[in-house]
């Protein structure tokens, strides 16, 4: 039996040995953004967003550029419609939008796959009064590498102002209080 | 039961991807086996006194449908999708000394979820726990008669925990939230478990507090970000279990174990301020079978944990119902 019991805790050693391991054991607090090119078209930070079409949960077209046209800006909340995106896009509405009236709020579900499912996820879970955009090939995703929680800005002239987690919301609070 | 503590991880740590991220966190009574009268009860991977090691192995169907948002209403899930979470869990434990045990435990996790629009399935090592216990008694605590005073005396552990992510964390080089299998954190729980067997009935009783350590995030989900510091909330757990055990003519026998817990998480911080999204609460009920055998060497469990899918049983936190077939033996 021994044996046995010696073998079991190699296997378990050698498992927590492998693995995709991990920043997380050393963390690392050096900031290591890229360089961006100012003007460039892109997803990053200083980049210039490429238009994109949508279809919102009541079946209305949308694009980014018509958006951006009669907004100082627009931000984009990836939803998956777990407790994360609840809890964010519950801060959202009582914490943030409230604040910034000239601001559009787009929140975009990837998952359900149709007009119909996301208008049913967006009213089951009690946010009938947002603008959803139903992103139903992901492209949009794509487009911004969002994912789960990603908050995008992006002001009048195009440009990428913020594409990170939202967290806490305080960094949208104060690139959405820099606007001109 | 320091188990529910060091599985808490595992089911947070993905809940849909993500949160799935979060977490992780919550509790089937653990299948770790024995306990100091050597087996039945729903506790941790604690070794039976006057034993010198144990191996474990446990396998977890978490099935994820709905969640409690901060309000604690119950949500349903997007229609379409269908979210799991395959969990095997092995754990050793070793004595240090005649009242010192020491375990650890390491998880490998598959994440396999769909929705309508897209499918994803991903698996990796998730958190790992290492635990050092200490039995404040000397002997066998478990007696068939109450004959006198003493004899109502608990066994009584105390234990330290530590969670090391050594899981798939957002701050890893991921692509998105369904990669996630571990929190990110390191965790220290310290633990104290009371347990008492009078046969055929036993009761046990443990409260866990946790506190998570601060890090540095410059990565989020595989993009680099302005770093900042984060901190998750503090920790808090008990849970109740009560048994009943049949012992068959051949001496093995069955426990059937019921057990409620209650987990909660404080607001996490971010560079020192409050993140009020994030803190969760979550309640739920299990039942445990456990099958040992005569000498109690062998001991198998089947473990349902249900988290009540109504309003008020929880807050910012995923209702699951996780099935886990475990197995453990004892080293004399």
């Amino acid at each position: 039996m021994s044996f046995v019991r010696w073998i079991f805790f190699i296997i378990v050693l050698v498992a927590a040995g492998c693995g995709s391991i991990t920043d997380d054991l050393t963390p690392s607090g050096e900031d290591k953004r890229p360089e961006v090119v100012a003007g460039s078209t892109g997803h990053e930070v200083g980049q210039l967003s490429p238009d994109f079409t949508a279809s919102d949960t009541l079946g209305n077209p949308v694009t980014l550029l018509s958006k951006l046209a009669t907004a100082d800006a627009v931000v984009l909340y990836f939803t998956m419609w777990c407790p994360v995106c609840d809890s964010h896009m519950s801060h959202i509405r009582s914490d943030v939008m409230p604040d910034f009236p000239t601001v559009t709020f787009l929140m975009v579900d990837y998952v359900t796959g149709s007009v119909s499912a996301a208008y049913s996820a967006q009213t089951s879970s009690g946010y009938a009064d947002f603008s959803v955009l139903a992103d139903v090939d992901q492209a949009i995703l794509d487009q911004y590498q969002a994912t789960m929680g990603t908050t995008v800005v992006i002001d009048s002239s195009s440009t990428v102002l913020m594409n990170e987690d939202y967290k806490d919301g305080t960094r949208l609070r104060e690139v959405l209080e820099g606007l001109p | 039961m320091e188990a529910w503590v060091s599985r808490i991880n595992m089911r947070l740590t993905f809940w849909r991807p993500v949160l799935i991220t979060m977490a992780f966190l919550s509790f089937a009574p653990s299948v770790w086996a024995a306990s100091c009268c050597g087996g039945g009860s729903a506790t941790s991977l604690i070794l039976p006194k006057f034993s010198k090691a144990m191996v474990d192995m446990a396998f977890d169907i978490e099935r994820y449908d709905g969640f409690w948002n901060d309000d604690g209403d119950h949500v349903p899930d997007p229609p379409g999708s269908d979210l799991k979470q395959y969990r095997l869990n092995l754990g050793y434990a070793q004595r240090l000394a005649s009242r010192w045990q020491a375990s650890v435990s390491v998880p490998y996790v598959w994440n396999n979820n769909r929705y309508s629009a897209l499918k994803s399935s991903t698996d990796g090592l998730g958190d790992s726990t290492v635990s050092l216990w200490y039995e404040a008694f000397d002997g066998i605590q478990c007696v068939w008669k109450v004959k006198s005073p003493k004899d109502l005396m608990p066994a009584a552990y105390f234990g330290a925990s530590l969670t090391i992510p050594t899981g798939v964390s957002p701050y890893d080089d991921v692509e998105n939230s369904f990669d996630i299998t571990g929190r990110g954190f390191y965790r220290l729980d310290g633990s104290m478990l009371l347990e008492k067997t009078i046969y055929p009935w036993n009761a046990a009783l443990q409260l866990s507090y946790g506190t998570n350590f601060e890090r540095s995030v410059n990565r989020e989900y595989g993009r680099y970000v302005e770093p900042y510091d984060k901190k998750l909330g503090e920790r808090v757990q008990g849970t109740i279990s009560a048994g009943y055990t049949y012992f068959l003519e051949s001496m093995n026998s069955l426990t059937l174990t019921a057990a409620y817990s209650d987990l909660q998480e404080d607001h996490g911080e971010i560079d020192g301020r409050t993140d009020p999204t994030t803190g969760f609460r979550k309640r739920s009920v299990a039942g445990i079978l456990a099958f040992a055998t005569m000498d109690r060497d062998w001991i198998f469990k089947l473990v349902w944990s249900h988290a009540i899918q109504q309003d008020g049983w929880g807050e910012n936190f995923p209702t699951t119902d996780i099935m886990t077939l475990g197995m453990s033996h004892v080293f004399r």
